[in-house]
């Protein structure tokens, strides 16, 4: 039986699709964006999160760390992240729940259950079961497994994608999809290249790819000062060819993410300018002027 | 009608409850009032109480001086002073004095020093049938009762009723002459109306909110017992709108004009517990009434940005979407004095209790969220409750109050297993319920002595005919009520005791009864496991609903449908409102790692920030139970960040979440929408928040006014909302 990375299930999630939704986040993304406010799941191996404040320093992890990565120094927890095996013993024992464990496997028979508690929830709001991540087809046959397990469950299923994903990959998961969610984060390839680390040309043709296959798109544009905001003329040009587009969102960067990435052990690479109301209204009316 | 004039006067309205623009008129002054009641009676000592009661209130309506106010289209003042509030206190101590003296002690030291179980009297949860009274008006009223006293081979009892039925409303037409008088210099077309309404049914929908306004303000006010529902204002007004406007009497601005000023007359005058009225729901027919005024009274109300009165949202399948998400875009704009309330639970849960089908269709939501027959029942529906998580300290000290130190439970015995536990702790619940019940029902035998009422008795037409008051078992339904508080924590708390000590081993039942005795004084790490446990009520978690499933048909069993002592039937409650705060503090620490003081779990809700797995989870929890059980009502507060309805889409899922609820056979919801760190600006810088209104309970109060440990509950709720 195949399993997933799987970071974390957001239920009653509204903002990744119509209505209320289940969100399953993956581990592992193709690109790595600069302003990445999921820093969990950017890799692809499980990671603990250690929220330093939370500790309580009651040392129940220490007892149970078969590898020696908890340890009590001078009367306080340290952690050291290079011998995690990343086992996720401590965060069970972890009395602050100051630990957590992201990437768990979890087979399509242990998603399911917890997908189909709420699924009135769904059927009374038009919602449904988002597959994100992290880039969910980077795991593409397992989600292609899930995806056939929720239409049989005659469930709404969207799957959120970055789109630096192999063709394969999507003509997998097409038949059992019911919308995309697909970012488009510039149309310049030298500026997509600085904000991601990755060329557009796949992503755009990707999203061609799908359109003229016919199937619905909701478009989503993280909107970054700075980085990408110099493209906005251009991705709207783009989009207005497009023939499936449903909605187009603006997704204005915000940067609460930092804590994350300290308890991650992560560089933080987040930017630190943030936009203006006035300035989202302003591109949101112009997709508008476009026609999304 | 002047438009606009309500704008112009608001800032004087707002203390027209303050005596500042009042024009005193006639009348004698308080001290003599006084001596005339006094006088009344000495010599009336000896006569029903019935009669005494109807004398008394004529005395200060004929007697007592009069105000008007000029700013104001709608009249209703007058300086009683508190007369009848203390005759009604008078005649209750003089019952519990002579007759329930030991077990009216009992019950208010199981209340107030034990936070246990109480029961008491209630005069004040009723539905009043505010619609006869617009549809045939005082003088139909009168007729009435004139009609039902004229058969022949009337006992002594039905001549006193009769009798004083006649003088309460007789008296009324007094009083609402003498403020035409004292208006007609001023404000004519006020002055007509209230003649109109004198002489005979309202004619307009101005007479018909006028009407409404006396009768209110003198039952609650004067006569003494509260009003706890002006019953469906949609149904009540919108056949004077459709008639007023499809005669060019008023134009629909006029209409919206004159309500700005009845709304904002509840708002101002600071109703306890605020006034609440039903709009919206299935008529005893059938059909949906949602008609043009339940949406020109939610536009009008919004925009006055008030939250007193407050509104049940009765919602049937037919009631119109649309409406709905108009409500909840108040909610998400900040107004949160709005319940839904789900009809197909609210008549089966009163159907439940022998209340024929076309009555309990024609339902309203008394005080917070009780449903009673508007009219036809008389619900009782505050006779104080029972403190589920009680019964987890009387187990461990065997019967004891552990602040007290005195006796409150029975002994239970040594523990020695989980059965025996949950077996141990049904017999404190039954015995805490079976006292308060046995009071509620030895009380109710002489509610005649204490609050016979001839005003409510006469708009019951079960009472009329009968010629019985509404207190004596008068009306068609006359049915009492018992709140159980706490059921998450509870929950919490058994499974608490299944997981540590039964099935984990962890530790012995006498050990842990003596770790909680203690506080959990030096026992930190185990209270954070016990706290960490994943069997907690309302995480969709199988242990802990089974649990709540199981206590709660177990509180059915003790008090559904069990006789009250008034010919009816008890009709339990499974919500807190604000007493999780006052129990608590009477409540030891608990299993589930509840600290001694602490607040316990509110109305449905799950234990403090315990619900860790969404509002979806919570409800799958909730609804495990059956809420048609508990005919008194239950509500489930939820706190969402403001984040997850914004936008169309935001909207939508809100809906959505109702929705559900109610599929799943929720009774009452209501929602707040805000984020944890603007309740952390306002419990810091109060001054810059004062217009911060969060739903307590059943009403709203200003955030800035709660105390500091209702305000950190709120502050929890919302850091765990999504």
């Amino acid at each position: 039986m195949i399993k997933a990375r799987i970071v974390d299930i957001k239920r009653m999630a509204i903002h990744d699709g119509d209505g209320i939704r289940t969100t399953v986040f993956f581990k592992g993304c193709s690109l790595k964006c600069v302003w990445c406010h999921n820093p969990e799941s950017i890799g692809f191996k499980t990671q603990l999160s250690y929220i330093k404040k939370k500790c309580i320093g009651c040392g129940e992890c220490v007892k149970v760390c078969e590898s020696g990565a908890h340890i009590i120094e001078n009367g306080n927890h340290v952690f050291h992240r290079e011998k995690c095996t990343g086992c996720g013993k401590c965060e069970e024992v972890c009395l602050g729940e100051a630990l957590k464990l992201y990437g768990k496997e979890m087979a399509v028979s242990e998603l399911m259950p917890i997908l189909l508690e709420d699924k009135d929830f769904y059927e009374n709001s038009g919602g449904g079961v988002t597959l994100s991540g992290g880039e969910c087809l980077m795991q593409a046959d397992f989600c292609t497994e899930l995806l056939k397990e929720l239409k049989n469950n005659q469930i709404h299923t969207a799957v959120d994608t970055c789109g630096f994903v192999s063709r394969e990959a999507i003509d997998k998961v097409m038949p059992y999809t019911d919308i995309f969610l697909y970012d488009v984060k510039a149309f310049d390839e030298t500026v997509h290249i600085k904000c991601t680390g990755q060329s557009n040309k796949i992503i755009l043709e990707n999203l061609r790819y799908i359109d003229r296959c016919g199937k619905k798109i909701e478009i989503r544009i993280p909107y970054v000062p700075d980085y990408n905001s110099v493209e906005i003329e251009e991705i709207a040009r783009f989009l207005s060819g497009l023939k499936n587009v449903t909605k187009v969102k603006v997704l204005p960067y915000h940067n609460y993410a930092g804590s994350k990435y300290e308890a991650l052990g992560m560089e933080n690479t987040l930017p630190e300018k943030i936009p203006d109301k006035e300035v989202i209204d302003k591109v949101e009316k112009l997709m508008r002027v476009v026609g999304l | 009608m002047k438009l606009g004039a309500f704008e112009t006067n608001r800032k004087e309205l707002e203390k027209q409850f303050e005596q500042i623009n009042w024009i005193v008129q006639d009348g004698v002054d308080e001290t003599a009032l006084i001596t005339a009641y006094e006088k009344l009676l000495q010599d009336m000592a000896g006569k029903p109480k019935a009669l005494i009661k109807a004398k008394t209130f004529e005395l200060i309506l004929t007697k007592a001086p009069i105000a008007i106010d000029k700013k104001d289209i709608f009249q209703d003042k007058l300086l009683g002073a508190k007369i009848m509030q203390k005759q009604r206190a008078d005649w209750e101590k003089e019952v519990q004095d002579t007759y329930l003296q030991e077990e009216y002690k009992e019950q208010s030291e199981a209340w107030n020093e034990f936070g246990a179980y109480q029961g008491i009297s209630d005069f004040g949860h009723t539905s009043p049938n505010s619609r006869l009274l617009l549809y045939v008006g005082i003088t139909g009223i009168i007729e009435r009762v004139e009609k039902a006293a004229s058969r022949e081979k009337l006992t002594d009892n039905q001549r006193v009723f009769y009798e004083s039925c006649r003088i309460v409303w007789s008296a009324m037409q007094v009083f609402i002459v003498r403020l035409a008088d004292a208006i007609e210099p001023y404000n004519l077309k006020n002055s007509r109306a209230l003649r109109n309404i004198a002489a005979g049914a309202p004619g307009n929908i101005y007479e018909a909110m006028q009407l409404l306004i006396v009768y209110f303000f003198l039952h609650e006010y004067i006569a003494g017992t509260r009003v706890r529902t002006l019953g469906r204002l949609d149904v009540l007004l919108y056949p004077f709108y459709k008639e007023d406007i499809k005669s060019g009497t008023f134009t629909h601005e006029e209409v919206k004009e004159m309500l700005r000023y009845f709304l904002h007359k509840f708002w101002t005058a600071k109703v306890d517990y605020d006034l609440p009225f039903a709009l919206g729901g299935i008529d005893a027919d059938g059909n949906e009434v949602t008609n043009d005024m339940s949406y020109l009274i939610v536009e009008t109300y919004n925009e006055l940005n008030i939250h007193s009165p407050k509104i049940h949202i009765r919602v049937s399948d037919k009631t119109p979407k649309d409406f709905q998400k108009m409500v909840l875009r108040c909610i998400r704009g900040g107004n949160s004095s709005f319940v839904f309330v789900n009809d197909d639970i609210g008549i089966k849960t009163l159907m439940r209790v022998g209340i024929e089908e076309k009555d309990a269709r024609d339902y309203v939501p008394i005080g917070c969220y009780e449903p009673a027959v508007w009219g036809v029942e008389v619900g009782c529906t505050g006779n104080g409750g029972v403190n589920l998580t009680k019964a987890v300290e009387l187990v461990v000290t065997n019967g004891i109050d552990l602040r007290t130190g005195k006796s409150v439970g029975i002994e239970t015995g040594k523990i020695e297993s989980y059965e025996a536990f949950v077996e141990a702790v049904k017999k404190q619940i039954s015995y805490m319920t079976e006292r308060a019940m046995d009071y509620i029902r030895k009380i109710e035998g002489y509610y005649k002595e204490i609050n016979p009422d001839p005003i409510l008795s006469s708009m019951y037409d079960h009472s009329v005919e009968e010629g019985v008051d509404v207190y004596e078992g008068g009306a068609k339904y006359n049915n009492s009520s018992l709140y159980f508080y706490s059921i998450a924590s509870l929950v919490d708390s058994m499974a608490a005791v299944k997981r540590l000590v039964f099935d984990g081993k962890m530790l012995s039942f006498e050990e842990l009864c003596q770790i909680i005795k203690n506080n959990w004084k030096d026992q930190e790490k185990l209270r954070l496991i016990a706290r960490k446990l994943p069997e907690k009520y309302g995480n969709n978690n199988e242990l802990a609903d089974e649990l709540a499933k199981d206590i709660s048909e177990f509180i059915a069993e003790l008090n559904l449908n069990h006789p009250n002592g008034r010919g009816g039937v008890f009709k339990p409650a499974l919500f807190s409102i604000d007493f999780c705060f006052f129990a608590g503090k009477r409540t030891m620490a608990t299993p589930d790692g509840r600290l001694a003081g602490e607040p316990l779990s509110k109305n449905l809700c799950a234990s403090t920030a315990m619900d860790r797995n969404g509002i979806t989870a919570l409800i799958n929890s909730v609804t495990k139970m059956d809420h048609s059980k508990f005919p008194t009502g239950s509500v489930l507060d939820i706190v969402l960040h403001p984040s997850a309805v914004s936008g169309e889409d935001g909207l939508e899922a809100f809906y959505g979440i109702i929705r559900t609820y109610f599929n799943r056979g929720g009774f009452a919801m209501h929602g707040n929408v805000f984020d944890a760190s603007t309740l952390k600006k306002a419990q810091e810088n109060p001054e810059q928040y004062t217009n911060l209104q969060v739903r307590v309970c059943g009403w709203n109060a200003y955030f800035v006014n709660l105390s500091k440990e209702e305000q950190d509950a709120f502050i929890a709720q919302a850091e765990n909302a999504v």
